[in-house]
Parts: structure tokens; sequence; C-alpha cells
């Protein structure tokens, strides 16, 4: 049956996640319209590649259904998945939001910046500091393109072993390290006495179980909590170690990066993705988010890489640390958009589209347009005492 | 993953798994079994492997139960006389409250 041949690829060729120094991958969709020569049912593609900071969204649908089915199908789909990979993003943009709120470790600034991001924005000048801001998002692109150069070629030449371990290795990271920084903080926070024994035992526990659930089997809902909560602990490192400016503009090119490596022939994901399919193989499942569809006639789960929405949460935590709270929602709703319009361009076009630009543009379009429009006008009607 | 669709003797397998898993001071993987194969176990018509199952699930439960009563007592224990305790209290201690309670 091909429904239980996808959601047994799902499990079989598990995720796994990449280490938080490791790229931000773009975002890719095969074409799920290829079907063999002999016109047997589609293989279903279990695509997905993570990335910290980009989605995949990977459509899955059996074959042999008529145009008008099809049609009426995948437009249902499109207002499912809207919903369904709505509430993981929210729920972890609530996780990353309520602890800046809380643990003011996250928000601290402090001179202490990621190696892939060496200029300081300290500078007195504007223009020194967008220089700056600048030089850090190329150096901070490059790294990523040449990860996923190599990931690709690595996967090219079958060292599926290196790749394994790497992932793991940057899981075990995440699970244990960050969560020990996380839980020492939120200690802090609280004036809160604790014992090394019993952290010892939460984090043992905490981490042990997130690899079994993620790199193993595991039931789907608490998969599902780990690769939120993963994804709001990366949100936190960034916000804290990310310097403001060079995140927008790292937003900006990743973005554009994303939609030139998915659509242009030479992109390193098409070859990836190209790769697999002729070995008839997934492609090395990265960490997979499978929202699956359990009340659909047709299972089709449709897996996307999470923590794309990373980048948004980021993003308006950063607004809340400004306490600017029409920005937040005003983000939070045009992202909403993005992502609706971006899977409905999905079910349209059925091919390969990258999942965050629209989001993105919208975002920062209606996050900097609120600063000069909204805001004024809102501070206008409160000067006249006028409310609406 | 779903547990609907694996044959009955893999779900035994996983649940086997699971249960022996939570010896390695993982009550938190107990509590997954527990959680997870419980329909499996008490609320699904009967099968061959459904007895065994049924037993780890219940192992799995006691073994949980006696962590969580040794981490109360003992977290109790900590929180009552960490301040008496010195130096040792400060050696045990992962984060310090400030301040003068």
């Amino acid at each position: 049956m091909n429904a239980s041949d996808s959601d047994e690829d799902i499990y079989n060729e598990r995720s796994a996640l990449v280490r938080s120094e490791s790229p931000a991958l773009p975002s890719y969709i095969p074409d799920s319209d290829l079907t063999p020569p002999n016109g047997t049912p589609t293989k279903r593609l279990k695509v997905s590649f993570r990335s910290e900071s980009l989605q995949c969204f990977v459509p899955t649908r059996p074959a042999a259904l008529t145009p008008s089915e099809e049609e009426e199908l995948t437009l249902k789909y499109g207002a499912k998945h809207v919903i369904m990979l709505f509430i993981p993003v929210t729920l972890c943009m609530v996780v990353v939001v309520a602890t800046i709120k809380s643990v003011s470790f996250y928000t601290e600034k402090t001179d202490q910046q990621l190696i892939y991001t060496p200029f300081t924005e300290n500078t007195s000048s504007v223009g020194r500091r967008l220089l700056n801001s600048v030089l850090n998002t190329i150096i901070m692109i490059s790294v990523i393109v040449v990860m996923t150069i190599f990931l690709v070629v690595l996967y090219k030449y079958r060292c599926y072993k290196f790749i394994h371990g790497w992932l793991i290795l940057s899981s075990l990271m995440l699970l244990f390290w960050f969560s020990f920084m996380y839980l020492g903080e939120v200690f802090k926070t609280y004036n809160l006495a604790m014992d090394y024994p019993t952290v010892g035992v939460i984090i043992w526990n905490f981490g042990a179980v997130g690899m079994i659930c993620i790199h193993w089997k595991g039931p789907l809902q608490l998969q599902q909590a780990y690769l939120i909560l993963i994804s709001a602990l990366m949100a936190l490192v960034f916000i804290k170690y990310l310097p403001e400016w060079s995140a927008w503009v790292i937003l900006g090119a990743i973005s554009v990066y994303d939609l030139v490596a998915v659509l242009s022939p030479k992109g390193p994901l098409r070859m990836l993705v190209e790769t697999a399919q002729e070995r008839n193989e997934p492609i090395f499942p990265a960490l997979i988010y499978s929202c699956e569809c359990v009340h659909c006639s047709r299972s089709a789960p449709i897996n996307n890489g999470s923590a794309a929405c990373l980048m948004f949460v980021i993003v308006s935590s950063d607004q809340k640390r400004h306490k600017l709270r029409n920005k937040t929602l005003a983000c939070f709703v045009f992202w909403t958009d993005g992502l609706c319009l971006t899977l409905l361009l999905l079910a349209i076009f059925k091919k390969a589209l990258p999942a965050l630009p629209i989001s993105i543009t919208f975002g920062l379009v209606f996050y900097f347009s609120t600063d000069f429009l909204v805001q004024p006008f809102m501070d206008n009607l409160a000067a006249h005492q006028f409310y609406i | 993953m779903n547990l609907e669709r694996l044959p009955n003797e893999e779900k035994l397998s996983l649940c086997r798994k699971y249960y022996l898993g939570g010896f390695a001071f993982l009550p938190f993987l107990w509590l997954v079994n527990v959680v997870w194969f419980f329909r499996e176990a008490f609320l699904k018509p009967a099968y061959t492997e459904q007895l065994q199952i049924k037993a780890y699930v219940k192992r799995s439960a006691l073994g949980l139960l006696l962590w969580v009563a040794v981490l109360t007592t003992w977290i109790t224990i900590y929180q009552h006389f960490r301040a008496e305790w010195g130096e040792v209290g400060d050696y045990l201690s992962f984060t310090i409250p400030l301040g003068i309670p």
C-alpha cells in the first residue's frame, strides 16, 4: 500500500538533526509529478532537508487519481497543512517569547559573538555598522553555501556514515548542552536552588529520550514536541549571539539564496534531489517535522524541515525585546499569509518551491513599514485620544 | 511512529526495548513506555503478544513510581537542609539562590 509505504519511509530513514554550527540549507521540494516510465505509482520521496533556518515542503500524494479529484484534494491539503504547520511554529514562538520575557540572560547583550559573525556592531558610525553587518552576512552565507555543497558531495559519494555521525553529534549538543544552559538560566532567574544530581537526572532523561525519539523510534507527538523545543533553543542562542543588523541582512540574504538554490538548475540541493531520485531512495532525512494528516482519507503526511520558523521566531522575539507589540503581531500575521501563499503556490505549481522567500519578504516589508506608517499613525491617534 | 501500523511482534519488541532502556537511569523512558503502550496493553482486544506487553507496561509503571518516590524524597531533603549543610550543600548545588530568605 502506498500509504503505509510512505509512513514506513518516514520512520525508516529517520530524521536527524543538523548541528547548530552547520549551515542553513536551502529548501527543496522534489517534483512530485515524476513517475517512472513504466507508469507504476510514484514512489513518494521524503525529501526534507533540515536547516536551522530554511524550510522544505514535501508534498506527498498517492498516485492514480482523476485530475478533478487531484485538484480538489490538493487545495484541501493546502488549507489543512497551513493549520498543521501553524501550530508548531506558534508553539515555538510562544516558548521563545516566554523565555525572552522572563529570562534576561538571552537578551543581555554580550560582546561575545559567533565565529560566523566576527565583525562587531558596536561601532560609532551608522555606515561602519552597516558595513560590518553586510560583511557578517557574507561570511555566514558563504559558510552556508560551503557546507551545503560539502553535504551534497558527501551524499553523492555515499559517505552515509559520516553524515549520520555528524547529525548525531549535532543533536547531542543541542539536546544536552544547550538545554543544560537553558535550565541553569531559568533557575537563576527564579532564584531557585538546585543540586547537581537532580539536574543531572533531568538533563540525562531529556537528552536521551530526545535522541531516541528523533533518531530511532518514538511516539509522533513526542518527536514533534522535541523538534519544537530544539528549534526554540536554537532560536534563543541565535538571539543572544547574533547582532541585530546582521540578523536582518542575513534574513534577506537567505531568502534570496533559497530562491536561487532551489530554482536554478545548478543549485546544490537540486543536485541532491536528483541524485536521490536516480538512486530511488529517500534523501538523507534531516529534521523532519511530519504533520501526519490522520483524518485524511488518503494519508499523506507533509514533511516540513522544521526550524525555518527559526528565523521568524528570532525576528519576532527581537521585536518583543523592543516592546513593540504592533510589530510583532503584524509580522506574525504577515508570516502566516506568506505561509498560506507558499502552500497555495505549491499546490498550484506542484513543483519545488522555496519555502521562505514569500514569508520573509512579507515579514521584512511589514516590519519596516510599521515603523514608518503604523507607528506614527497610532501615535497620532493616541495624541488625539481617538480610539479605534 | 504510528503503533497501529506495526505488526504485533514489533510492538512487543519496541515495548521491551523501551522497558530495558529505562534501566539506564531513564524513568522518563518508562513514562513514555507506559503512556504510549497503555492503550495497546489494556484497551485493545486480546492478541497473543498482549500479555507480555501488559507485563512490561506494568513493570515500567512500577519502576517509574519508584523513581518518583526516590527523587521526591531527595529533592525534599536537599531543599530543606541545603542551607544547614554548609560547604557540602554548596558543593552539591548547581544554582544557589541569592539574598536572605
